[in-house]
């Protein structure tokens, strides 16, 4: 495993209900990445599609593996990098069953997928109106190092990041749609589960108008103590090289011990009280 | 939550970022070759100019002055006149009188006296007109509806709100008046009282029977779920008078929504009809 890899935070606007468009796109970026000597690319949540695509959310679903998928596939052979982007993912076994997806693709093909747990519908959002939730966490081991992934909404919840983290993951990776208003939560909670967990944290937001949200971008990469490695510019797009360096973890957990100090007793009680609640 | 006028505040560089990046991804992404908005003078859509100037260019902005004689302002066409030419919009007076007086005339049952139905028709032909445009010069309409307004009813359903964007509907009045000094439009302006114009002497804060200032901090906190208790009793205001406006907010959502329709069908719209507005 290479201790220093490079990442790309592709943060793109994507032209929506246009898949072919959107490949277009990644491929665009992937190949910048290339030439630029980048291991690991990242687009947004959702960025094959948009974001805001309501019910048409059904014609554009795709399984895993499926077209777009053998499409990302050949892009990462050819170019020989991994690449983590966002889709609406048909289930295999249901015709109109969807989930909020992170694919994980190497040279080699897919590595895997996650599918978001948390699910929000509340003031603009309405994605359990469309979405089945995922149930479980997916932490990859790969040449790139131990990576989770998460999805936008699932920052907010503390349980995500640190289950990945537990399993392994050294580097989490999460993937946004979040639009302007809640920038603020974003910044603060992106540097909050870096630090809590001692993890590397890269944040892809997209970027863009739709309907009338207004996506913020502003992608970063946090250092396992909250520092801000590398940021990209607020609501335009942009494409930022960035390094991660995994040695840096040793001083990282040593000057920031959470995970020595993790208290398995509590979460029993955690889990009690959350039953209750 | 306080309930004080810095809960209003904005980031105004942010905001106008934000609403000038909308009107332009809206006007490029439908192909329209540029906006057209009512001009009357007033704050709302002097703002609204000034920003879609700032956004497209003022040439891709049409500004209609649409006075009608008895409402005509030399004063409200001279402070819109001078907006469209700070921010270099097309600007262009269309006297409607001659319409209103055939509409009037061709009505049975008009009632002259009634000047409520009378300034409706006045909010519902300008709409005709900025729609003329729109459609004969492939342009946007833009609305100039302010969310104070918006949240009260204070409009005329189909009239002066109808419109294809609406770009400073999620401002109130006083955040209005603080953009509109930030983006460059004098404080005179700015600060002038509101009014709808449908006849003469109308004045929004006497319709209204209360001062922006307090009702716009009332319907932010309604916004953010407060009691109308709680909202009294931090403005120090009587309770009476927040139920008034949550009263009037609440019975008003007819006008701020589609149709109602019965439920019928698979996909019914206003309800569950749910698509993207194709905005590409």
């Amino acid at each position: 495993m290479k201790d220093k890899i490079k990442i790309v935070l592709a943060q793109i606007s994507s032209k929506r209900e246009d898949k072919e468009e959107n490949l277009r796109r990644f491929e665009q970026a992937t190949l910048k990445a290339k030439q630029q000597g980048a291991d690991l690319v990242v687009f947004p949540e959702l960025s094959l599609t948009g974001y805001v695509v309501r019910d048409q959310i059904y014609e554009l679903a795709e399984t895993v593996p499926g077209p777009a998928i053998q499409r990302m596939e050949n892009l990462a052979r050819n170019t020989g990098l991994h690449i983590i982007f966002g889709m609406p993912e048909l289930s295999e076994k249901a015709r109109a069953t969807i989930y909020n997806t992170a694919v994980f693709i190497g040279p080699d093909g897919l590595i895997g997928k996650y599918r978001k747990m948390y699910l929000p519908t509340h003031s603009v959002f309405e994605e359990k109106r469309h979405f089945r939730s995922g149930n479980q966490i997916a932490v990859f081991d790969t040449p790139l190092g131990k990576i989770g992934l998460c999805i936008c909404y699932d920052i907010f919840f503390p349980e995500v990041a640190r289950m990945v983290r537990l399993q392994g993951a050294e580097l989490i990776v999460c993937i946004s749609a979040s639009p302007a208003v809640r920038r603020s939560y974003f910044e603060i909670l992106t540097a909050a589960r870096a630090i809590e967990n001692t993890a590397f944290l890269a944040y892809v937001n997209l970027v863009g108008v739709e309907d009338g949200l207004q996506f913020w971008g502003g992608s970063r990469l946090v250092s396992p103590t909250g520092d801000l490695l590398a940021k990209a510019k607020y609501d335009e797009e942009d494409f930022v090289l960035c390094d991660v360096r995994y040695s840096d973890l040793r001083s990282a957990e040593a000057f920031i011990p959470t995970l020595r100090d993790l208290r398995p007793e509590l979460f029993d009680q955690l889990k009690r009280l959350s039953e209750c609640f | 939550m306080e309930l004080k006028p810095s809960a209003l505040g904005l980031d105004l560089p942010d905001v106008g970022s934000r609403i000038k990046r909308f009107i332009r991804c809206y006007v490029e992404n439908t192909g329209a070759k540029g906006v057209v908005l009512g001009m009357s003078g007033g704050i709302d859509s002097n703002t609204v100019a000034a920003l879609s100037a700032l956004a497209i260019g003022g040439e891709n902005v049409l500004g209609l002055m649409l006075p009608e004689k008895e409402t005509h302002s030399q004063q409200e066409i001279d402070d819109a006149k001078l907006v469209a030419d700070k921010f270099g919009i097309k600007s262009l007076v269309c006297d409607i009188t001659p319409a209103l007086e055939r509409l009037y005339s061709s009505i049975p049952v008009f009632d002259t006296a009634d000047k409520l139905c009378k300034g409706n028709i006045k909010a519902r032909t300008r709409m005709i007109y900025l729609y003329y445009y729109a459609n004969k010069q492939n342009r946007i309409v833009c609305g100039s509806s302010d969310k104070s307004e918006t949240m009260m009813g204070y409009f005329t359903k189909w009239g002066d709100v109808a419109a294809d964007i609406a770009p400073i509907m999620d401002l109130y009045k006083t955040q209005v008046r603080k953009l509109a000094q930030h983006i460059g439009i004098p404080a005179e302006l700015a600060e002038k009282p509101s009014t709808p114009g449908l006849w003469q002497g109308q004045s929004a804060e006497g319709e209204l029977g209360i001062k922006y200032e307090l009702l716009d901090l009332i319907l932010f906190g309604l916004e953010r779920f407060m009691s109308p208790a709680e909202i009294a009793e931090q403005l120090d205001v009587k309770i009476a008078q927040v139920a008034q406006v949550k009263a009037r907010w609440l019975s008003v959502e007819h006008k701020r929504r589609m149709p109602l329709t019965p439920k019928l069908e698979f996909r019914t719209v206003g309800s569950d009809f749910r698509l993207p507005i194709e905005a590409y």
